[in-house]
C-alpha cells in the first residue's frame, strides 16, 4: 500500500471506530433540551455535568458498583491462585494425561454459556448459592482460567528450571520453591494475569444478569435492568454511565497491552 | 506432603492442577452433561420434579424453532465475521510498518474492543434510535432518507444493525491478531521480490498472504465460534426481535430455558446448537494444530 492509500484506510475506519466513541462522549456531556431533538446537534450548545450528577443520585447504581468490584476483585484473586498452579503445572511437569488436561480446559471456553446456564442455575439453585456473590465468582473465574492459564504459562516457560532446582537442592519444598522463588519472580505475570480476570469479571453479563438477582447484580445487567426498564428516556444518563463503567476497563488495558496482545496471540495460535 | 515419601514429579504436577480440573467439572462439565440431558425430559425451571419424554422436545424444536434460528445464527456469524475481518485486516495493512504514532493508534483503535459488551450495545441502541439517533440524522441531512427509519423495529434492518454492532466491537482484535502476524513476515521477501519487479498486490498475494494463512485461519475461525454463540449484543439490542428476526442460538435458548421455563425445549436447541459447534471446534483445532 502507498503511504496515501495507508492514510484514507485509516481515516475511513477511523471514522467508524471513533463516531460512535465520540457520540458516546457528546451525549453524555450534552444537557437534555439538545439531546432530544432531531436531526440531532453533532455538538453540544454548552457542556453539562448534569448526567453524572443524576448517577450519583441514584442509590440503585451504588449497589450494582460496589457489587461489581466486590465481584471483579475476588474473581481476580481467585484466578491468578488457580491459575498459577495450574500454569505452573503445565509448564514444568510431565504427566499421562497433562496434553489431553490442556486442550479440555482450553475446549472448555467453546462451550455455549447459555447452555450451561440451565444446570447450572438448577445446581446454584439447589445449594442456595443463588443470588449470592460466590456463585458469579465461581463462573467467571471458571471461564477466566484458560486464557489465564495459557498465559501464565508463558511466564513460566521463561524461568529457567536451575532456579526452582536450586531451591529445592536447599530443601526447600516443592511448594515452597512455587511459593517464594516462582511466584515472586513472576510478579509481572501475575498482575497482568488479575487484571485480565478482573476485566472479564467487571465485563460479563449473562452469568450476572442469570444468577444475581437485584441485590446481588454488577453493573451490566444492572445498567439494563435501569435504564431499559424504569427510565427507558434517559439516555444521556445512560451514556455517562457507560462512561463510568468502561473507565476502569480501559485504565488496566492501556498498564495490560504489552502483556495481554502477547497472550492472546499464543493463547489462540497454540490452542 | 505426605510425610515420610516424597510424591514422585508427576503426580505433585498433576495435583497442582486439582482446584482447576474441579472448576471445570462443577461448572462446565456437569453442567454441560447436565444441560443435554434435559433434553430428553419434560421439565420447568419453576416446578420440582420431571418426567421421561423421549425425543418429543427435539420433535417440537425442529418443527417450530430450530430451522429460523439456525438461518438467524449463521447470517450472524457468518456477515459478523466476515466485515470485521476485511475491516480488520484493511487496518492492520495500514498500520504495518511505520506510520508516525502508530502505537497510539493501534491501542486507540482497541477501544471498542476492550469496553463492556453491554457498553456496545447501549453506544448502538443510542446510534440506531428511531427518534432522535445519530445515524438518521446524518442520513436525514445527507437527503439520502427522506424521514427517520426504525433500525431495531424493522425485521430486514434489525439483524444489519446487530451485524454493525458486533463488527465495530470485534474488528480490533482481529487487527491486533493479523498486526502480529504481518510482522513475522520476513522484510527480506519483500525486497526480493519487489527487485523481481513484483508490484505491491502480487507481493500481498504470493509473498504476504502465504506467511498469514494460518493465523488468518485461526482468526476467522475464533471469530465464527464465538459469533455462533454470541449473546450480549444481540439480546441488549433486539432482545431477538423483532418477530424474532434476530433471535440466534443463545437468545433461543436462553429465552425458552428463563422466560418461557421449558427446560427440555431449551435441552434440546441446546443440543442440536452444541453439534453444530462441536464441528467447528473441531476443525478450528485441526487448523491450529498445524
Amino acid at each position: 500500500m502507498t503511504v496515501i492509500t495507508k492514510r484514507i484506510t485509516i481515516a475511513v475506519i477511523g471514522v467508524f471506530a471513533f463516531g460512535p466513541v465520540y457520540w458516546l462522549l457528546v451525549t453524555a456531556l450534552t444537557p437534555n433540551e439538545d439531546v432530544f431533538r432531531f436531526p440531532p446537534r453533532l455538538w453540544p450548545s454548552r457542556v453539562t455535568w448534569e448526567h453524572f450528577a443524576n448517577l450519583a443520585d441514584n442509590p440503585a447504581l451504588a449497589r450494582y458498583l460496589t457489587n461489581s468490584v466486590i465481584v471483579a476483585s475476588l474473581t481476580a484473586v481467585l484466578t491468578v491462585m488457580v491459575s498459577a498452579y495450574t500454569a505452573y503445572s503445565f509448564s514444568k511437569f510431565r504427566y499421562r494425561g497433562r496434553r489431553s488436561l490442556m486442550y479440555l480446559i482450553l475446549a472448555s471456553q467453546m462451550f455455549p454459556q447459555a447452555l450451561l446456564l440451565i444446570t447450572l442455575y438448577l445446581i446454584f439453585s439447589a445449594s442456595g448459592l443463588l443470588n449470592t456473590y460466590l456463585a458469579l465468582i465461581l463462573s467467571f473465574t471458571t471461564f477466566t482460567l484458560p486464557l489465564c492459564v495459557w498465559m501464565l504459562k508463558g511466564f513460566f516457560d521463561t524461568v529457567p528450571d536451575e532456579l526452582l532446582e536450586a531451591a529445592k537442592v536447599d530443601g526447600a519444598g516443592q511448594l515452597s520453591a512455587i511459593h517464594r522463588i516462582l511466584l515472586p519472580v513472576s510478579l509481572p505475570g501475575l498482575i497482568a494475569t488479575g487484571l485480565f480476570a478482573f476485566i472479564r469479571g467487571w465485563n460479563d453479563f449473562i452469568f450476572a444478569l442469570t444468577l444475581a438477582g437485584p441485590e446481588k447484580q454488577t453493573l451490566p445487567p444492572g445498567l439494563v435492568n435501569t435504564y431499559l426498564g424504569e427510565f427507558q428516556a434517559a439516555w444521556p444518563d445512560l451514556m455517562a454511565a457507560s462512561l463510568v463503567v468502561s473507565l476502569p476497563v480501559v485504565i488496566g488495558f492501556v498498564i495490560l497491552q504489552r502483556y495481554l496482545v502477547a497472550g492472546l496471540v499464543s493463547g489462540a495460535v497454540k490452542g | 506432603m505426605i510425610r515420610g515419601r516424597a510424591l514422585s514429579n508427576g503426580t505433585f504436577g498433576f495435583l497442582l492442577t486439582l482446584p482447576a480440573v474441579v472448576l471445570f467439572s462443577a461448572i462446565v462439565f456437569y453442567p454441560l452433561i447436565g444441560s443435554l440431558s434435559t433434553s430428553l425430559f419434560k421439565q420447568s425451571l419453576v416446578l420440582p420434579g420431571r418426567s421421561f419424554a423421549g425425543l418429543d422436545n427435539f420433535g417440537y424444536v425442529l418443527a417450530h424453532q430450530f430451522w429460523p434460528v439456525l438461518r438467524n445464527t449463521v447470517v450472524f456469524a457468518g456477515a459478523g465475521t466476515v466485515a470485521p475481518f476485511l475491516i480488520g485486516f484493511a487496518l492492520a495493512l495500514a498500520l504495518n510498518n511505520r506510520v508516525k504514532g502508530r502505537a497510539v493508534l493501534r491501542g486507540a483503535f482497541l477501544f471498542p474492543w476492550v469496553i463492556p459488551g453491554v457498553v456496545v450495545s447501549f453506544t448502538w441502541l443510542w446510534i440506531f434510535n428511531a427518534n432522535y439517533g445519530l445515524l438518521n440524522g446524518v442520513l436525514v441531512r445527507l437527503g439520502l432518507i427522506a424521514s427517520p427509519v426504525s433500525w431495531l423495529g424493522e425485521p430486514g434492518t434489525a439483524m444489519l444493525a446487530v451485524i454493525v454492532a458486533k463488527t465495530w466491537a470485534s474488528f480490533p482484535w482481529i487487527m491486533v491478531m493479523l498486526l502480529a502476524g504481518l510482522q513475522t513476515v520476513p522484510a527480506v521477501l519483500h525486497e526480493a521480490a519487489q527487485m523481481d519487479g513484483a508490484g505491491t498486490i502480487r507481493r500481498f498475494w504470493h509473498v504476504t498472504l502465504p506467511h498469514l494463512r494460518g493465523i488468518v485461519g485461526v482468526v476467522i475461525l475464533l471469530e465464527l465460534i464465538w459469533n455462533f454463540q454470541h449473546f450480549d449484543t444481540i439480546y441488549v439490542l433486539t432482545g431477538g426481535g423483532p418477530a424474532g428476526a434476530t433471535t440466534t442460538f443463545a437468545v433461543a435458548v436462553y429465552e425458552t430455558a428463563f422466560k418461557g421455563f421449558d427446560l427440555g425445549q431449551a435441552g434440546a436447541l441446546g443440543a442440536l446448537w452444541m453439534v453444530l459447534l462441536s464441528v467447528m471446534v473441531v476443525v478450528y483445532v485441526r487448523v491450529a494444530e498445524r
